[in-house]
Order: C-alpha cells, then structure tokens, then sequence
C-alpha cells in the first residue's frame, strides 16, 4: 500500500476512534466503546507493521520514509510542513506506542466494565494515542510540540478523570500546571535552536549540528539543548518537576500504564535520542543530563522502598527508570536509552497492568498492607507479575538486564561517563531489586493480610491476555539487543538493536573499544548487587516480617524524610507555590481592585455621569427637540454675523 | 427719524415683515400643546419664507423665487396633510391632541 | 405716504396681529380663522409684489384648502374639556422665549446690516418679465421646462402623501396595546 496512505492510517486512525466514542460519549456500552477504540488502535498497529516492514526493506543508509501532507506554516524563514516521518527510531516508539497501546485498549474494556463515562474514557485514550502518535512521527520540534500538548491535555483529563473525587482533579491540575513549566523552556528551547540554525525540522537540525563540542555553557547549541531538557524533566518526571508523576496515579489504572510507563513519560527520552547529534555537541548538557537522570534514579528508588501505595511504588519505580534512560543520554548511550525505553515500556506496562488486576480484584484497595498472599487467588497475575519482576530487577535474560547493564557499561566506559554515575546507576539498580521484591513479597507472598470481606478473584481474559502478552515481551524484548561478550558465546547472535539504530546514533567523540573482562565484572557486579538485596528483600517481608520495623525505627529521622518524599512536595509549597500565591493575591487586592477596577469604575461614572446629562437633553419632548434647533441656528445666525 | 423709512418700502421692509411672521411661528412652534396648532405655527413659517421668496424674486427681477414658492406650496399642503393626519391617529388613541403624547415616541 | 407704502404698512400690521392671535388665541378654532386671515393678507402683500398669479394661488390652496383642512379636523375632535394651551416649565419656556427673541432680533439685525448691498442696487429694479398675463406666461414656461422634474417629483410626492395619509388615518392608532 501506498506509504502516505498508511501513514495517515497510522495517525488518523486513532482520531477517527476519538470522534466517535467522543460524538457518542453519554453512552454506557463498555463492549462497544471499548471495542471501536481498540479496533481503531489495532489498525493503526496494523498499519504501523506494514510500514515498518516496508522500511526494514529499504537500504540502510537511506532507511526512511518522510510523508508531508501539507505545508503547515510558511512565515518568513520559518517553513514547517506537517510532516511525518518513520525512520529507526519512530519505528520502534509507533509501535511500541500502538502495541502496548491495543493491550491496554483490551485492558481498559476489563477494567473500565463498571464505569459509567466508559465511552469517554476511551475517547481520551484514542486522543492520546492520535497525539502521541503526531509527538513520536512529527518530522520538527513544531509539530512535535502540538503532539506533546496533546498528550499533556490527555495526560490531564484522564489523571481527572474522576473528576468528582476533588484530590483526583487537584492530581489532574498539577500534572498539568507541572508540564506547563517544562513546556515553557520547551518553547525558549525552539525558539533558540529556531535562531540559530532557522529550522526546526530534526533531518535538518541533526545535519547541521556542529561536530566540534561546544565548550561554553552560554553557547547557542547548549542553552537551546538545555531548555528543551528542561521540557524532558517536565514531561518525564525528572528533578525537579518529577512530583506530578506520583500524584497522576489518581488516573484509572490502565491510563498509568499506557501513559504514565509505557508512552508519554518517555517522550521527553526520546526527544533527546532524536536530536542526539545536536545533544552531542554540547557536553555541558550532558554533564547536567546525566547528573539530573542519575539524581532521579536514586531518589526516586528510595522513596519508593517507603511507599505502602501499590501504584505510588511502582510509579516512583517509573521515575527512576526514567531517570536511567536520561543517565544514559547523558553518557552518550543514546541507543541504550532507547532500548530501556522499549523493555521499560514492555515490563513497567505489565505491572502497571497487573496492579490493575489486583486493585480490580481487591475492589479498589490499593495498600499493599491489606494484600499477601494473593498468588492463590491471582495465578495469572501472579506469574506475568513475577516475569515482569525479574525483568525490572536486572535478572539475565530477561529484558531489564540487558537494556540496564548496557547503560550502566555506557555510565563506567563513556567518555562522557564516570565511575560515579556507575555508582549512583549500581545503587539505583540495588534500590529497585529491593523495592521490587519487597511489592512482590508484600502483594503475592507471605501471609493473606486480605480484609475478611474483600474475596479476590481471577480478572477475565480481557485483563489477563495483554498481561500474559506482555510477559512474554518483557522475556524475550531484550535479545535484540543482547551485547556482543554475550553473544558471541551464544554462537554469534548479532545485536540487531545496534545495528538497527547505528545509522541515526552519533558516535560519542572518543569513546574507546571496552575490555570484555570489564564488561563481564559490571555485569556480575550488577547482577550481584540486585540479587543480593531482592533476598535481604525477601528476608525482610516474608521471613522476618518486624524486621524492617525494627530497621526503620533504628534509622528513624532517614526513613521519616524518605517516607514523606523527601518533603520535596512542601518544599515547592513553601519556596515557590505559597509565595507566588501570595503575591497574586496581593496584585488581585491592591493593583487590580484597589487600582485597575477603581480606575475602570471612575472612567465608567464619568461617562455614566456624561450620559445622564446628555440623556436629560434627550427627553422625547418634540418642543424640546426643536428648542435645541432653535438655539443651533442662533448659535450659527450669530457666529456668522459677527464674524 | 427719517421719514424716507416709512414711505419708501424696500426689500428689507419685506424681509423683516417675514422674519417677524417666521419667529412668531417659531414660537408658537415652541410653546404651544395643541398638535393642530403647531401645525398652524408651521405653516405660518412656511408663508413667511414665501413672502421672502417673492420679496426677492421681485428685487432680483427673477421668476425662479416663484417656482420656489410653488414648490413650498406645495410641501406645506402634503405636511399639513399628513401632519393632521397624525393628529387623527394621535385623537383617536388619547382622545386629546396634546404634544406631550408624540413622547411616547421616544424609544 | 404714499399709497404702495400705507398698503404695505396696513397688510404688515394686519399679518402680525393675525400671526400673534394665532399663538395666543386658547381656542384651536379662533387660531384657525387668525391664521387664514394671515394667509389673506400674505396673499395682499404678493400682489403689492406684483405676483398675481401667486398671490391666486395663496387664496385658493392655503385660505381655501389648508384652512378647511385644519377647521374640519378641528370640528371633527371636538375638543370639550379644556387643555392647557401653553407649554409648563419656567426655565425652558424662558429658554424657548429667549432663544425666539435673539433669533429675531438677530435676523431682523443681519437684514439690517446687509440690506445696504440691496438697497443701493436693487431697489428699483425694473421688474423684467412685466406684468399681469404675461409674468404669469413666463412662470408656466419655465415651470413646465426648467424646472419640469421637481414639479414631476412633486406630483409623485403629492401621491404618497395622499396615500399615506389616509393609510394613517384609518389606522387604529399607534402600534402599542391599548
């Protein structure tokens, strides 16, 4: 078929399933609203395959299918056309995005049976994809942006979309004014990369990037890479604007799959990956790229061993995944990042689903204190869970190992790395094996702490079958990539990845061939470090259930600044929100009461006064009416007699 | 005084015979209720500007002032018409011609 | 004196007095008859201008049909019950008489101060076009040729002015509920 066909398949598809769920939104059916939007999403999947399998046949030095429907803005020097392309890297996110993305469609038809805004729910998801789609296939940061305000809008009414529960919408509302800031510098970002390279268009940015490294911190190449970083840490949860992720868990849980793991959070990753020859040339943005997603990765996975929240664990999970996707753009593993991106997307997508599952089952209860044990109630869930588990904790040969230890290499050998970074990412991945293992142990294993009421049962097969299909990915989504110390004792399997993304992916300048002993001893060590805190994990929540009482109240002070996030959420009330509040509140009381609207307000009397008096002129007293002609013509009699 | 003043009659005799006629109407126009004597006060104008007109077309030895005439005539027949006819309407609602009954005109 | 000079005098002073009565007199009726006497002797005073024709004219459509016009839907009201024949308002009626009497005073006074132009030119001036039938020939020519489109657009005036009189007549008055 013909390519632009296909495309506007890909893109539309999604829109036209909006429409009408949208036009029909009053409807209660959870079948057939949930059925036209997944039918629209499997057919923009569809579509996605035959594309990229077209695009797997064309030559590998001109792999890349452009498609402009129409010029869409032509103002001086500014020519944006809306246009689309599908090369290595789009490829991958369409179809990880329409993939994962009809999973959760099947999902969502489970999970959402009861609701009563079913075929608004789908709406929603349809629009988001439909956005999320124009983010990934946009071929300029301009359209690129309408796609990332669009996902950002989805993002928003769908964390609200039980709008009623006020702390749901309030979720909603940071979430989106959070964004907001980042999106702002996402704009400077343009505007300065705009200025100095007059394109937006990514073929045209990427070629002009300089190959020399910018050194200076004020140079046009890093201001612009730094401010459209900035707009990542909105959109990807990263420090500092992380705190919306957590909260947007009050969204209905499939939506925290799709878009708040699998999708829309690594948008801002991806955005880094596409323009990688442009990020390369400005090392300081690196630097601070790589500092801010290992931060991230730490933090995140601390206060994540503290939380009691099934969903808040694993979205803080989420946000220190994130962050080794943004560590490893940051040492120049820019196919690294994209490779976690598609096993994160595959591993945290079935948790998140699975979490689902258990929260259906548990009707709405989502403390983990109030759960155990429920391997006996939820086998299905239980065993894609415990794949999903394996996968995230680093555990060969399943799919988180070989995307983290791939970064984590990157983090120790790169040029751009250090062994700090490796450190921090090594503690990252000590923290989650533990984390993990303890939302495991806490949910599946041990003792039933199940209230006597609740009955857990099975979720039907819509809710089991995509996370049974995400199981199998998160297994075996990581051996197209499997490094070369590996594979070659493997009888030579080739790392497609590398090859696949090789020609988009600048080299990192100077990097170095690594010694394969090295490889293999960060890899032990990680492997190590992850299995031996999971046991302490399993220890501590199964076997000897008061120990880790006993550990948080020897450490107390730590464990109440990390059980309350770090006070992060307070601390931008305090420093930021209340002060900003307060001075609005007093321009609102003394500039614009007391002076703008007393200014209006006189105005206003003056020419009520004015018109009072010309009213009093126009009494609709004929007599009166010709008095006043009378006067005019002794006004002018008079005027032209003396003159 | 000169006497000249009263025995020769010029055109500035006629004209202010005619502003004087036009300013009683005027007033008439301006102060009285009754709508049909309004109407009377117009056309007691009207009349004044004619004798104008004829004043000057003699002075000038023009026939167009004649013309003009005619013409006024002729308006002031149609306004008196209708004028009076409004009057009419106005009779048969309020039963009264008072002007203060065109207020309700005002919007 | 001569005689031109008392006719003016006598036709001036009896337009004026008529003219006053007019707005003076409290009933309708006594208004109407001083302002036919007007308009008799406005007619009086065309002749002393020598326009026969028009002062015809004068008599038969003003004396004659305006005036009965006027008495006719007068008789037709018959207005019983008194009605206040002025205007209330002390300061407006200053203001109105006020205003009347400056414009008189100032057009009596622009005549005055530009009158000299016309007196030293025009005040005996030959009248061109004579007397008696053959002014009023020359009228009808250039009525019916100079000036045939106005009194055309006239005629069509006349019209509407019938017609709308009488679709005004026959309404039920006013477009508000009663």
């Amino acid at each position: 078929m013909n390519h632009s066909v296909l495309m506007a398949l890909v893109v539309l598809s999604p829109f036209v399933g909006f429409l009408i769920n949208g036009l029909r939104y009053k409807k209660h059916s959870g079948n057939v609203a949930g059925g036209i939007a997944t039918l629209a999403i499997a057919i923009s999947f569809v579509s996605s395959i035959l594309l990229v399998i077209d695009l797997i046949g064309m030559p590998s030095e001109t792999r890349r299918i452009a498609i402009s429907f129409f010029e869409w803005i032509a103002v001086d020097k500014l020519r944006v056309n809306a246009g689309f392309v599908v090369d290595q890297i789009s490829a991958i996110m369409i179809l990880i995005i329409t993939g994962v993305g009809t999973l959760i469609h099947i999902f969502s038809i489970g999970y959402m049976h009861h609701d009563k805004g079913v075929a608004k729910y789908f709406a929603y998801l349809n629009l988001f994809i439909f956005n999320m789609l124009l983010l990934v296939l946009g071929d300029s940061l301009l359209v690129m942006f309408v796609g990332w305000e669009g996902v950002g809008l989805c993002s928003y009414l769908l964390i609200g979309f039980w709008f009623t529960d006020s702390e749901k919408a309030a979720a909603g509302m940071k979430a989106f004014i959070t964004n907001r800031v980042g999106d702002a510098a996402f704009l400077l970002g343009m505007f300065i990369l705009f200025m100095s390279f007059g394109t937006l268009n990514f073929h045209e940015l990427n070629a002009l990037a300089p190959t020399v490294a910018e050194a200076s911190w004020m140079g046009s190449v890093t201001l612009g890479t730094l401010m459209l970083f900035i707009g990542a840490t909105g959109k990807s949860a990263q420090i500092p604007l992380y705190v919306w992720l957590p909260d947007a868990m009050a969204g209905p849980t499939p939506v925290s799959a799709l878009i708040h793991a699998a999708t829309m959070v690594t948008a801002g990753v991806y955005m880094i990956v596409r323009l990688n020859p442009l990020f390369l040339a400005a090392p300081n943005t690196l630097m601070v790229i790589a500092i801010i997603g290992a931060a991230t990765a730490v933090l995140a996975a601390t206060i994540g061993m503290t939380q009691w929240d099934i969903k808040k664990v694993l979205a803080y999970s989420t946000v220190s995944q994130l962050g080794y996707m943004f560590l490893a753009c940051g040492v120049g593993a820019f196919g690294a990042a994209m490779f976690h991106l598609m096993t994160h997307a595959f591993f945290k997508a079935l948790m998140f689903l699975g979490s689902g599952s258990v929260i259906h089952a548990m009707h709405e209860e989502q403390d983990i204190r109030k759960m155990g044990a429920l391997r006996k109630f939820l086998p299905i869930t239980h065993i894609t869970f415990l794949l999903g588990w394996l996968a995230i904790i680093g555990i060969p040969p399943f799919a988180g190992f070989f995307s983290k230890d791939e970064i984590l290499a990157y983090a120790f050998h790169s040029p751009l790395g250090s062994t700090w970074l490796w450190a921090a990412g090594a503690l990252g991945a000590t923290l989650t094996a533990f984390y993990m293992t303890r939302l495991m142990a806490l949910t599946f294993w041990g003792k039933s702490r199940v209230p006597a009421k609740t009955h857990p049962h099975e979720s039907p097969v819509s809710m089991t079958l995509p996370l049974i299909v995400l199981a199998v990915l998160s297994v075996i989504g990581g051996w197209i990539g499997i490094p070369h110390v590996i594979g070659e004792h493997l009888g030579d399997v080739p790392n497609i990845w590398e090859h696949w993304l090789h020609p988009l992916i600048r080299e990192v300048p100077n990097m170095t061939h690594m010694d394969p002993s090295t490889e293999w001893a960060l890899m032990g060590t990680s492997v190590g470090l992850a299995s031996i805190s999971a046991f302490i994990a399993y220890n501590f929540y199964v076997t000897s259930l008061d120990l880790p009482k006993k550990f948080a109240e020897s450490i107390k002070p730590i464990y109440n600044v990390i059980y309350n996030k770090y006070f992060v959420d307070e601390a931008y009330f305090a420093g930021v929100i209340n002060p900003l509040v307060n001075v609005s509140k007093n321009l609102w009381f003394y500039f614009d009461v007391n002076f703008i609207d007393k200014c209006t307000y006189v105005i206003a009397d003056l020419i009520k006064g004015m018109g009072n008096l010309s009213r009093s002129l126009q009494t609709g007293n004929l007599q009166q009416y010709a008095m006043y002609i009378g006067i005019g013509i002794v006004v002018v009699l008079s005027f032209v007699i003396t003159r | 005084m000169n006497i000249s003043i009263i025995t020769d009659i010029t055109l500035a005799h006629y004209l202010i015979l005619a502003a004087v006629l036009f300013v009683i109407g005027m007033a008439g126009v301006l102060l009285r209720r009754n709508v049909i004597v309004l109407l009377m006060s117009i056309e007691l104008m009207l009349n004044s500007v004619n004798l104008t007109f004829i004043a000057f077309s003699k002075y000038l030895g023009l026939l167009d002032g004649h013309i003009m005439v005619f013409f006024v005539m002729t308006i002031a027949a149609a306004e008196a018409a209708v004028g009076l006819a409004l009057a009419v309407s106005i009779f048969k609602r309020f039963k009264e011609v008072n002007i203060r009954f065109f207020e309700h005109l005002k919007g | 004196m001569t005689a031109d000079s008392f006719l003016f005098w006598f036709l001036a002073i009896v337009t004026v007095t008529s003219g006053l009565s007019v707005i003076l007199m409290n009933n309708p009726i006594y208004s109407a008859l001083s302002l036919a006497m007007t308009m008799v002797g406005i007619s009086a005073l065309f002749i002393t201008l020598n326009a026969f024709f028009i002062a015809g004219v004068q008599l038969i459509v003003y004396a004659g049909a305006v005036m009965v016009l006027f008495t006719m839907v007068l008789m037709l009201f018959d207005l019983k019950h008194e009605m206040q024949a002025f205007v209330k308002g002390k300061f407006t009626g200053f203001i109105k008489v006020a205003s009347v009497g400056l414009l008189a005073g100032l057009l009596v006074g622009a005549i005055l101060m530009s009158v000299g132009l016309f007196t030293e030119k025009t005040t005996d001036n030959p009248v061109t076009f004579g007397t008696g039938m053959e002014a009023t020939k020359a009228l009808g020519r250039i009525l019916y040729t100079k000036y045939l489109l106005g009194f055309e657009a006239l005629g069509v005036l006349l019209l509407v002015i019938a017609i709308g009189a009488v679709a005004l007549s026959r309404s039920k008055g006013g477009t508000h509920e009663h």
